[in-house]
Parts: structure tokens; C-alpha cells; sequence
């Protein structure tokens, strides 16, 4: 990797261990890096331990999303999902568990996979990507059982309410759709730019940010990052955020949220912008928070540079693991 | 009382003397006869029993006065002590006369004494001088001894008779002496009738060798009329015997770093590359007094150095400068020969390279010069591709030859106050390291300096062809720019394939930049000083695409890398929108589809029509509002694209797929 390579380097997803030592990053180029989390976080930690210890081209396209189970590492690439097994990951051993690919119907360009979720309660892996469809595949089995359809535009991202058993997706068409996972059915379709106080017609539509807590969902994209009450589906705050949002997460009483910009934004849910910390990359694309491990307890985001910064306090970027 | 003392004083005296005899019968009375007879100690003994009668008689008298007794008494009394004073005063007379008897005697001993005394002195005296004249006798080195004279036995063999006379000189050392000097003197005297002849057959020979020489140097016009009239010949037969052997010849005056390169680059000429040709120029004669004294310039400096250093103490500060200078100057100097290495091209360019070496630096230096077969096109923008001083910067990756590659150079311009050699690299040349490498000239870290032939041969091939590639490539970019300056990219047939037939945004501006404007566009560290900097505009419509381009001096093997701007509708730029970053990788990263055939050449203008094409697709896929309120496009869509969006970032497809036509993602 030649350095006019590093400095167009882009990474798109991150995922940490299930036990919290280490982070998995996924970049444009198709290669996974794993970084050791206990390296470089211990206080002998060199400019060596900032580096990946293991460094590996997993997939032909870019990695655009990352997903741990309790074993395995999941990754999307062009149209096709891979497994790892962490603990041969740890060890240095770059062969993938299996590769499977949902089944597309076009046939002209390969759809890229944008977001993987879990659904713990029958096991099943959900993805949403190029094709504008949700397709669920069961774990064990490895068989993609059904498809959501309903999407007109590409699928950016995905959420899972666990309670009600339901699916959240986001898309290029402006749509936030909801599916009850039991019956595979569409339950509600919310536009958000339909919304006068999200609407930003200057930039576009699209939603490519959603999390859920509890009864609470936000969602952002296109339109500003809003927060919604899902009972009575009307946005109840408008974060004044001037980028576009890539993703966002509730963490305590706060939500912090990354996207175009070089700043992770730290907000209240009344609806103001309480802090906004510089980083590294000139924009971001993933933020991931280690909740696995107390020891490592870390904030990571990455975006349009080979670096990605690592947050100790959550105020302040502590250093950056890099490529 | 009185008489008591008077008597002890006489008695004092009467011990002392001796007594002279009474004399002889004459009717003289001699009492120093008398004294011969007499015994001192009767004489001693007579004094002690008058002194007794004496102060017997005494003391009747003073009985008698005492007593009152008649005065006869006492009168006898005095008539005997008168007696007895009279016989005192004889002792006493006898007393002195025996004393001086004695101090006469010893008197007439002592002179007796003192004469032998006097004589044994003298004869002492003389003893001592005899003993001298007899050492300094003894000591006397007579010059005959200095002379070698041969062995006795050599002699007795080889003198005739009647110089050896054995029958007197086996006994008589002194005279077998004189015979050995006699034999020595004749020996000598034929020795030096000898040296005389032979100084006289010498300078016989002498003159017929000067003859000879005369002789001979008379022939040389003549050769000379022989090599000239034979030139004509040589040229037809095409076997450049003079010119080589004169080559040679001069070649010999060269340093021998020089020396290795001449041999190396003709013997690389001869067998490889036949377009390149090599050259001694520069005043031989210099050279040749150089090399005829070598040591004593060297003492010279030194000297000099001394010198000047008290000399300087006693001037003023403003000669000292001048001094400084010339120090410098003497330091700096170059060899007077230099060689000339002509690489010519297929196109009839060719790339002159003059080497010099700097006798106290110990160092090569270049300068170059192109010339080509048809004059250049004054493209502004092409003026630093082939300026002679960084023409041949970064050959080799970070070879700069702004300082010189000799560590021990660093101790000398401290001497004389140079702080950089780069302020001299004008004049004097480049010093890159692969120069040096072609003289043979290796400098490792502990300042071990040999000239070393495998060195540049093992260079030779590589860095010509860098040379002539690097020649090429500038050429190849001055032709392109004078294009690009008309706004015009020129694309050859064989790249036609990598771009879709229309391409509407148009380069409409081509120029140079300094490396201080450029600084804030491109973080450093891919960048740097001894780059070219450019500006390139695309435009369309209302829409500018400003592109920062960095040239790398080793281009084509190092790709050119550019930085977008876009003002449309705003101002937005590779660090802060995804999709001109996007562009710009698109540009920056895939050489190998761009670099088109070989040599490479075509690499940089592929890259500005690519930007060109990039800049078509992003125009078009750009939605100006979501559904609702659409005004007209400026940009209506003619390319073909599957997706206008794909990704988290929702990228535009910039990938150009052939021969199908359509635009996809990477």
C-alpha cells in the first residue's frame, strides 16, 4: 500500500470482539484490519501498536459493513458475506469460515450490501443493501429464508427493535420503513422529508442513519437528525447538525452522531448540540462504542482517511490506529 | 721583697740560657770557649745553690738588721751576697750566650734545609715537565695514519721490492710504514691517470649521443607531414587511429576519476549504445603542469596558509575577506580537463553532459545542456522541464546534488567559511551521488575514498538509460504542455479505449505554480521543494474544477498527483466532499491503467482527460433538489450510468467500463 493508496483510503465499518479486545475495520479497498485494542491501549504502547496485527484483503469491493457474533466476525463485501472466527482472526489466520450471497435479480452490476443486523430471537442475520431489498438468512442454517421488499431506492441502514420484535430500514428514497420480523410484513412507511421541520431539500432525501431505544428512534440523512417518538411517529427534536448524518447512537442520556464533517457531535435529546469534538478524518462514516469489555471502554470512528481516532474520554481524541 | 723578685726574675732567665764558654789563651777572654766547657746542668745546678746561699745570706742580714748586730756582719754579708749576684749575672750571660749559640745553629740547619728543599722542588718541577712532553710525544697522531693503506699481506704480495724491502721492513715497524705509504702514494698516482682517461672517453660519448638526439628529432616534422597526409585514409576506412591515440594522450593528463568514466562510458558506447559519444575538453597544457607538480602545490598551500596567517594578523579586516575568498576560490578549483558525453535520441535530440572534477574536493560535478533537432515551442509552462539545473534533479530517488557527497568535504569548507555548496552548484556543477558513482568515486561513511573501475561499471547501463529516459520524458512533457497551454489534450490512438467518445468539459487553462501556493492543497510528506507545481482548469457551464498537480522530477516512474477543487454553486474540495475525493483517487491511484504504453509517457495527459471525464459524470448525476420543485438541469444526463449512487457515502460512479460504455462504481 503505496502512500498516494493511504491517502485515498476510506474506512466504512468497524466492529469490536466479543470480548472487547480487539477492533475490526473494514476499508475501500476490501481489506478487514484487526487492531489490538490491549496494545494500544496499555501504557507502553508504541507507534508499533497503533499499526493492525493482522491486515488482509477480504473481499473484491469495499467492506461497507462489519458485524460480531459471539464467534465469528461477519463482513459484506460486493454482494457476498463472509464469516471469520475470531479466535482464528486473533491468530493470525485469514481464512474465512463460509461465504455466502443473498440472491440478486440483476445481473448487470453486483449490489453492494450497506448494513447487517442480528435478530437474536430466531437467529437470523438481516442485510440490506444495493438491490433495494431486505433479505434474512438463518444462522445455523445458512439459507436466505425471505426478502422485504419495498424499498425503492438502495438501503443504507438497518435497526432492530427487540421488544417488538421489529425491523427498522432506511433508504435513498427517503423512507424509513418498519417490518415485523415474525410475519415479514411492513408495518409503517414514515418519509421523513415530508416533515417540514427535518426537511433539508438542499441536500436530498435519502436516510442514512437510524437507531432505536426503546420507544425512541433517530434518524437522519438527507433531512437533519431527528429523533422520533414511535407511538405517536412525529419527530419531537431536531438536532441543528449542519452535515449530512452517517450514523448515530444513544449512549446514556446522550446521542452522539458522526457524518459529514470532521467532528463526532455530542447531543441532548431536548434537542441541542452539546459538544462537537474534532477528528482526524475530514468526514466519517462509522462510530462504534466498545460497551463489550470495561476495561477498554472506547469510542472509535473512522471515515475519509486511513486513520481512525480513539476516544478514552469521550471528550477528546486520545490517538489514532492507522492502517 | 724586693730582692726576692729580683732574684726569682734572674732565675727565670738563668733556666733559660745557656751559658757561653770563656774564650782561648790568647789574652782575650772569650767566654764563649768557655761556654763549649761548660754543662748546662752544672751550670744549673751552681744557680740553684747560689740562689739558696743568696737567700740564706739574706735572711742572716735581716736577722741580723733585725737583731741589731754590728754592720761588719753585715757588710761581709753583702760582699758575699755581691759575690753570689755577680756569680748570677755570670750564669745569666752564659744563659744568653748558650741560647743564641743554639738559634745560630738551628738557623744555619734550616738554610741547609730550605736549599735541598729548593732543589728537590726544581727537579720535581722539571720531573713533571718531562712527563708531559713525553705524553704529548706519545699522543701525536701524525696524518699517515689516516690513510687507508692496504693489509699487510696484500701488501707484501703486490708492492715490487724495492718499494716493500722485505728484508728491513718485516723487522723494522717504522720502516715497513714508510713502505706501505711509499706503495700507497704510487697506487694513487696511477688511479688518477686512469679517472683522467675515462672523463675524456666520456665526454666523447656524450657529444655522439647529442648528435644522435639531433638526429633524431629532425625526423619528427617529417612524421608529422606522414599522420596528416594519412588522415584522409583514415576517415575513408572509418578507423579513427589518430584521434583515438590523441585521446589517449590527453587522457593521461586526467584525474583519475575522470579517467575511469572516459573508459567506462566508451567502453559502454562501443559495445551497447552506439549513439553515445565521449570527449576530452579543456587546456592540456594546465593539466600537464599540474601533474608535474603535485606534491609541491600541496606544500605550496600549506606554506601559503602559514603565511598568510601572520600576514594577516598585521592587516587590517577588509584584506582578510579578499584572502577568505581567494581560500575559497583555491578550493574550489577545477581540473582544466573535463570530459563531454553526448547521448543522442531517435528524434535527433541530444543531452550534452559535461563532467568536472574539483581537484581539492575530491569530487565529480555535472552540467548539461539539450539540444534538439527542432526548435521548442515556447511553452511558458514547459520552462523548468528542461532547465539545465534541474534537468537531471532526482535521477536516482532524493538525489538532489545540491551537497556534496564527501564527508570529509565538511572539515575543509569549515576552514574556509563555506556554509553551503549549494551556492556554488550554479557554477561549479551538480555533484549528484550517481556522478560520482560513474567516476568510481565511492564515499563511505568513514571518508575511505577509492576509485574504484567496478563501481562504474556496474552503473554505467542503468543510469544511461535513466539519462536518456529522463531526456525523453521531459521532451515528451514539453510537447504535450505546448498543447495543453492551447487547451488541447493530446490523447494518443493506443489510449482512446480508457475514455468514452464525448467528453464535453474542456481544460481551458495550463500553468505553472510555486511551491508556496501549492503548500495547503496537499499535505506534506508526498510532496516536496524540488517538485513542479501546475494548475490545470476544467470547465463547464458555470462549473470549475481547479486541479493541483504535482510533478514529481522522476516522472513518469513517480505518478503525478492532483488536488480538486470545484466552484459550483459553492466552493468544495477533496477535503471536504467525498466525491471529489473520489475523483481524485480515480485520478491519483490506477497507473497502470493510465500509464498507457510504454515508456509511460502518456501518463500525465490521460490523467487530465480521465478528470475531464470524472468531471462530465459528477456534473450530470448532481440532482440539484429532491422531488418537487425541479428547475432545468444545467447538466442534462448523457452518460450512462446504472447507479448515480451506491455506498454509505453515496459515491458517483466514475469508473469508465469499455467497450460497453456505461460508468459504474469501483
Amino acid at each position: 500500500m503505496g502512500p498516494v493508496e493511504l491517502l485515498h483510503m476510506s474506512v466504512f465499518s468497524q466492529s469490536f470482539s466479543p470480548c472487547g479486545r480487539f477492533l475490526a475495520a473494514g476499508n475501500n479497498y476490501g481489506e478487514i484490519a484487526v487492531f489490538s485494542l490491549s496494545a494500544a491501549l496499555s501504557p507502553d504502547a508504541s507507534e508499533a501498536s497503533q499499526k493492525p496485527i493482522l491486515n488482509f484483503t477480504a473481499h473484491d469491493g469495499p467492506v461497507f459493513s462489519l458485524l460480531s457474533t459471539d464467534t465469528h466476525l461477519l463482513s459484506a463485501g460486493n454482494g457476498e458475506i463472509s464469516a471469520w472466527s475470531w479466535a482464528e482472526l486473533i491468530k493470525k489466520s485469514t481464512k474465512a469460515a463460509w461465504t455466502r450471497k443473498p440472491s440478486y435479480e440483476t445481473s448487470l452490476e453486483i449490489p453492494e450490501i450497506n448494513a447487517m443486523i442480528i435478530n437474536p430471537k430466531d437467529n437470523s442475520l438481516i442485510v440490506g443493501g444495493g438491490d433495494n431489498n431486505i433479505h434474512i438468512m438463518d444462522m445455523e442454517t445458512g439459507i436466505f429464508k425471505s426478502v422485504l421488499k419495498g424499498h425503492t431506492d438502495y438501503i443504507h441502514c438497518l435497526c432492530f427493535k427487540e421488544r417488538e420484535e421489529e425491523i427498522l430500514s432506511g433508504g435513498e428514497d427517503g423512507a424509513v420503513r418498519i417490518w415485523d420480523a415474525r410475519t415479514n410484513r411492513p408495518v409503517h412507511c414514515i418519509e421523513v422529508f415530508k416533515y417540514e421541520e427535518c426537511a433539508r431539500p438542499q441536500f436530498g432525501k435519502w436516510i442514512s442513519c437510524l437507531a432505536t431505544d426503546s420507544d425512541w428512534m433517530l434518524c437522519g440523512g438527507g433531512p437533519s437528525l431527528s429523533l422520533w417518538h414511535l407511538r405517536s411517529m412525529s419527530p419531537t427534536s431536531v438536532f441543528p447538525l449542519p452535515g449530512c448524518q452517517r450514523e448515530a447512537v444513544f449512549y446514556q442520556d446522550l446521542i452522539m452522531s458522526v457524518g459529514e464533517g470532521p467532528h463526532v457531535s455530542h447531543c441532548l435529546h431536548g434537542g441541542t448540540v452539546k459538544a462537537q469534538i474534532p477528528c482526524t478524518p475530514s468526514s466519517l462514516n462509522t462510530l462504534a462504542l466498545n460497551l463489550k469489555n470495561s476495561e477498554h471502554r472506547v469510542m472509535t470512528v473512522g471515515g475519509s482517511s486511513h486513520q481512525i481516532d480513539v476516544f478514552t474520554n469521550f471528550s477528546y481524541r486520545a490517538f489514532s490506529l492507522s492502517f | 721583697n724586693i730582692i726576692i723578685i729580683v732574684i726569682k726574675r734572674f732565675a727565670v732567665i738563668a733556666k733559660s740560657q745557656s751559658i757561653t764558654p770563656e774564650s782561648c789563651e790568647v789574652r782575650v777572654y772569650n767566654e764563649e770557649v768557655e761556654l763549649e766547657d761548660r754543662d748546662p746542668q752544672q751550670d744549673y745546678m751552681l744557680y740553684k745553690d747560689t740562689c739558696a746561699d743568696l737567700a740564706k745570706l739574706m735572711a742572716e742580714i735581716q736577722e741580723l738588721k733585725s737583731s741589731g748586730a754590728k754592720s761588719v756582719e753585715i757588710e761581709e754579708r753583702h760582699r758575699q751576697c755581691s759575690v753570689h749576684f755577680i756569680t748570677l749575672k755570670k750564669l745569666n750571660r752564659l744563659a744568653h750566650m748558650r741560647l743564641k749559640k743554639g738559634r745560630d745553629q738551628t738557623h744555619e740547619a734550616k738554610q741547609r734545609v730550605d736549599v735541598l728543599h729548593l732543589q728537590l722542588q726544581n727537579l720535581l718541577y722539571e720531573v713533571m715537565h718531562l712527563q708531559k712532553e713525553i705524553s704529548k710525544c706519545l699522543e701525536f697522531k701524525s696524518q699517515h695514519e689516516e690513510i687507508e693503506l692496504v693489509s699487510e699481506e696484500e701488501f707484501f704480495q703486490e708492492a715490487p721490492a724495492e718499494i716493500s724491502r722485505p728484508h728491513v721492513t718485516r723487522d723494522d715497524n717504522h720502516q715497513l710504514t714508510l713502505a706501505r705509504l711509499d706503495w700507497e702514494l704510487e697506487q694513487r698516482k696511477r688511479l688518477a691517470e686512469q679517472y683522467k682517461m675515462s672523463l675524456a672517453r666520456k665526454e666523447k660519448i656524450q657529444k655522439a649521443i647529442e648528435q644522435k638526439r639531433e638526429y633524431l628529432s629532425s625526423l619528427q616534422p617529417g612524421l608529422q607531414n606522414i599522420m596528416q597526409a594519412s588522415l584522409p585514409v583514415q576517415e575513408y576506412l572509418s578507423m579513427p587511429f589518430e584521434q583515438m591515440q590523441k585521446q589517449a594522450e590527453v587522457a593521461r593528463h586526467l584525474p583519475p576519476p575522470l579517467y575511469v568514466l572516459l573508459v567506462q562510458a566508451a567502453a559502454y558506447g562501443q559495445a551497447c549504445d552506439k549513439t553515445l559519444s565521449v570527449n576530452i575538453s579543456g587546456d592540456v597544457d594546465e593539466a600537464k603542469a599540474l601533474s608535474r607538480r603535485p606534491e609541491d602545490s600541496q606544500e605550496d598551500e600549506s606554506d601559503s596558509d602559514a603565511e598568510e596567517e601572520q600576514q594577516n594578523t598585521k592587516r587590517r579586516r577588509a584584506t582578510v575577506g579578499v584572502q577568505l575568498e581567494d581560500k575559497r576560490k583555491a578550493m574550489l578549483r577545477r581540473h582544466p580537463l573535463s570530459l563531454c558525453v553526448d547521448l543522442k535520441c531517435k528524434d535527433g535530440s541530444v543531452l550534452h553532459l559535461f563532467f568536472y572534477y574539483l581537484m581539492n574536493l575530491n569530487i565529480l560535478t555535472v552540467k548539461t545542456k539539450v539540444s534538439t533537432a527542432t526548435d521548442l515551442s515556447g511553452a511558458v509552462s514547459a520552462g523548468e522541464l528542461l532547465n539545465s539545473e534541474s534537468l537531471l534533479n532526482c535521477l536516482y530517488a532524493s538525489d538532489h546534488g545540491k551537497e556534496t557527497p564527501n564527508p570529509a568535504n565538511r572539515y575543509q569548507f569549515d576552514k574556509v567559511g563555506i556554509t553551503t555548496f549549494a551556492d556554488y552548484v550554479s557554477d561549479l556543477g551538480h555533484p549528484y551521488v550517481w556522478v560520482q558513482k560513474l567516476g568510481g568515486l565511492q564515499f563511505s561513511s568513514d571518508g575511505a575514498q577509492n576509485v574504484i573501475f567496478a563501481l562504474s561499471a556496474s552503473h554505467m547501463e542503468k543510469t544511461m538509460k535513466l539519462l536518456r529516459g529522463r531526456l525523453q520524458a521531459r521532451l515528451a512533457l514539453h510537447k504535450q504542455f505546448s498543447s495543453l497551454e492551447h487547451s488541447i489534450i493530446p490523447v494518443s490512438s493506443e489510449c482512446q479505449h480508457l475514455f468514452p467518445a464525448k467528453v464535453v468539459s474542456g481544460l481551458t487553462r495550463w500553468t505553472m505554480m510555486s511551491y508556496q501556493e501549492f503548500t495547503h492543497v496537499l499535505k506534506a510528506g508526498l510532496v516536496c521543494e524540488t517538485d513542479l507545481f501546475f494548475m490545470a482548469v476544467v470547465e463547464r457551464g458555470t462549473a470549475r474544477l481547479l486541479a493541483a498537480v504535482v510533478l514529481n522530477p522522476r516522472y513518469p516512474e513517480v505518478m503525478p498527483l492532483f488536488s480538486l477543487s470545484l466552484h459550483w454553486k459553492g466552493e468544495r474540495s477533496g477535503r471536504t466532499e467525498d466525491n471529489l475525493r473520489a475523483m481524485e483517487s480515480e485520478v491519483n491511484v490506477f497507473r497502470a491503467e493510465l500509464q498507457g504504453p510504454r515508456p509511460g509517457l502518456q501518463l500525465l495527459t490521460n490523467q487530465i482527460q480521465r478528470l475531464c471525464v470524472c468531471l462530465d459524470v459528477y456534473l450530470e448525476t448532481e440532482s440539484q433538489v429532491c422531488d418537487g420543485s425541479e428547475g432545468p438541469r444545467e447538466f442534462p444526463r448523457e452518460k450512462m450510468c446504472l447507479r448515480t449512487a451506491r455506498g454509505p457515502s453515496r459515491l458517483k460512479p466514475f469508473k469508465y467500463n469499455h467497450p460497453q460504455g456505461f460508468f459504474s462504481h469501483r
